[in-house]
Formats: structure tokens, C-alpha cells, sequence
């Protein structure tokens, strides 16, 4: 019976531990704390978002997605487009993302 | 006709100027900007419709003068390039000059450009207000104009959730005064929140102060 209870515990730890999908999406343009603050607002107020986190010097947002849930390609260019930058799907990242990068910066409440 | 609207349009873009880099920023940001010396307080505050359009207003303080000027301010074109950016801002707005308790019309124009990286910054505006008080001693001239030009660098590379710092030099002119004024700045910024201290090279002070909602 003990045996039974620590397999649930362990599958409902699991569970919960799954992390929603990653995109790391480039932006061109974003050279600043102004630029940055803008565009992780922007991608805070989609209801698909769970974390963003925003890297000046490697110029990337990294976008992690509620279970289940994503953002096409369209809509991620308009909301950088809206927030007065453009998407870059096309050119990797300098760098590949690091496990300090992936320490949300924000994470939404 | 067109060689007019042309030489209107070139006027209006040689008068032109700003004190901010950023007059519109992203859709629904407000901004809240203000630039002080001894001599001169300017508060800038800003709603962006559109990355291209803001609406604004203006509140300028010069030689016991007090400007209240209403404005729209657009983006007419932004280059995004992986490591920088630039921008050209245009903004226009009439209102009015508070003087002796009396109210006079006044007109504003303002051009800023400005390309920045992460390590450089150069930023060029110039503020136009055509008035209509002739009775200030202290502001004779019904065109007032006034300049700057910047050059920046960052000492070293921060990140978004760093406190980033910046050297800046001005140097600005009123174009109905012979003397140019040079302020050197220590820029901080961080995340929403940009404030300059300056010290000017014949001893006046400087505060701006910035903040993205």
C-alpha cells in the first residue's frame, strides 16, 4: 500500500514537472531595457504565455507556452511588430540558450 | 503647388526638434519623460496608439515662460537591424504660452533622430515653437528654436534585469544665441525606468528622468 502511494506521488510530481513547449524567437532591433520591457509586455498579455524571458545580448525571447497551448509564427511577428520590432525565425541565436537563460524573467501571475 | 508643400515640409523638418529619444514607443505604452536644468523644465507625457503613432502633450518652462502645447508625435521610419537600431521621429502640436498671467498661441514642431547598439548612441533633435508673445524681455524672438546633439557609450554590457550605465556628451544651442553648452551625463537605466545626472562644463546641473508604463 506504501509502495502504491509513493508511485502516485512520484507520477503526480512528474505530472507537474512537465514544462509547457520553449521557442526562442531572434528579434532585430532590440538593443535596449526599453526595447526589451515592451516586447515582454507585449507576449505577457497573450493568454498562451506562461514565462518570458528576454536576452539583450543574445537577442532572443525565449517564449515557454502553457500546457497545450502555442502561438503561430503570424501572430508571434504581430505582436513584435506591435511592440516596433521584427521577428528573426530564420537566423539561429549566437549562442545556444543556457541553463541560466532558461531562469524566467518574468513569469506570469 | 508641390514646390511649396516641399519647402513647407523641409521648413518644418529643419525646425524640428526633440529632447527624447523615444516619443512613441510600443502599442498602448505610456511615457512619462522630463528634462531639467537651472534654467529650463520640460515634462513630456505620451500615450502610443500604434509603434508609429503617440499623442501627446508638452508642458515647457523657459525664461519665466510656461508652454502648454498639446502634440502628436509619429515614427516616420525605424531601421531594425540585428545589433542596433535607428529612428526618425516627427512631432507637431499648437497650444499656448502662460506669460504674466496671459495666454498667448504658440506652435510646436520637433524632429528627433537617433541610432544606438548596445555599446553606441548618437541622438540629434531640434525643437521649434513659433509664438506669439512678444512681450517676455527674456524670449524676444517669436521663433524659438533649440538643438542637441549626443554621442553615448556604454562601459560595459549589461543585460535586460542589469543596471545598464552609459556616458553620455550633449551639446546644445539655442540657434538666437551664439554659445553652445556642453553637459557631460551618467545615464542609468533599468528595465522601464531611465534617469540622467549631468554636469554642465560651466558648472549648471542637469535630471532627466524617463519611465515606460
Amino acid at each position: 500500500m506504501k509502495q502504491v502511494a509513493v508511485t502516485i506521488i512520484i507520477l503526480f510530481s512528474a505530472l507537474f514537472a512537465v514544462a509547457g513547449e520553449e521557442l526562442k524567437v531572434g528579434v532585430k532591433g532590440m538593443v535596449c531595457a526599453f526595447c526589451a520591457q515592451g516586447i515582454e509586455k507585449k507576449f505577457k498579455a497573450e493568454p498562451e504565455i506562461e514565462k518570458v524571458k528576454v536576452s539583450l545580448e543574445n537577442k532572443f525571447v525565449l517564449l515557454t507556452f502553457k500546457d497545450g497551448k502555442n502561438l503561430t509564427k503570424e501572430k508571434i511577428k504581430e505582436i513584435l511588430k506591435d511592440a516596433g520590432y521584427e521577428a528573426n525565425f530564420d537566423e539561429k541565436s549566437p549562442e545556444p540558450i543556457k541553463e541560466s537563460d532558461k531562469k524566467p524573467s518574468t513569469e506570469k501571475k | 503647388m508641390r514646390l511649396k508643400i516641399t519647402f513647407l515640409f523641409t521648413m518644418m523638418i529643419a525646425w524640428t526638434s526633440a529632447i527624447w529619444a523615444h516619443p512613441v514607443s510600443y502599442k498602448d505604452a505610456i511615457g512619462l519623460m522630463s528634462y531639467n536644468t537651472p534654467q529650463m523644465n520640460e515634462v513630456l507625457l505620451t500615450y502610443s496608439l500604434s509603434p508609429q503613432f503617440a499623442v501627446a502633450a508638452t508642458y515647457l518652462r523657459d525664461s519665466k515662460s510656461e508652454f502648454y502645447i498639446p502634440r502628436a508625435n509619429f515614427l516616420l521610419k525605424r531601421w531594425n537591424k540585428d545589433d542596433s537600431q535607428a529612428n526618425i521621429y516627427l512631432s507637431a502640436g499648437a497650444g499656448y504660452e502662460k506669460f504674466n498671467t496671459k495666454n498667448y498661441g504658440a506652435r510646436l514642431a520637433e524632429l528627433v533622430a537617433d541610432w544606438e547598439s548596445r555599446k553606441y548612441y548618437i541622438y540629434f533633435d531640434h525643437l521649434y515653437i513659433n509664438r506669439d508673445n512678444e512681450d517676455n524681455a527674456l524670449l524676444k524672438e517669436k521663433d524659438y528654436n533649440h538643438s542637441k546633439f549626443r554621442v553615448g557609450t556604454a562601459p560595459f554590457l549589461a543585460d535586460y534585469e542589469d543596471l545598464n550605465v552609459w556616458l553620455i556628451l550633449q551639446a546644445e544651442k539655442h540657434l538666437n544665441e551664439s554659445q553652445i553648452e556642453m553637459t557631460q551625463f551618467l545615464r542609468f537605466y533599468m528595465k522601464n525606468t531611465l534617469w540622467e545626472v549631468g554636469a554642465r562644463f560651466d558648472g549648471g546641473w542637469a535630471f532627466n528622468y524617463m519611465v515606460h508604463f
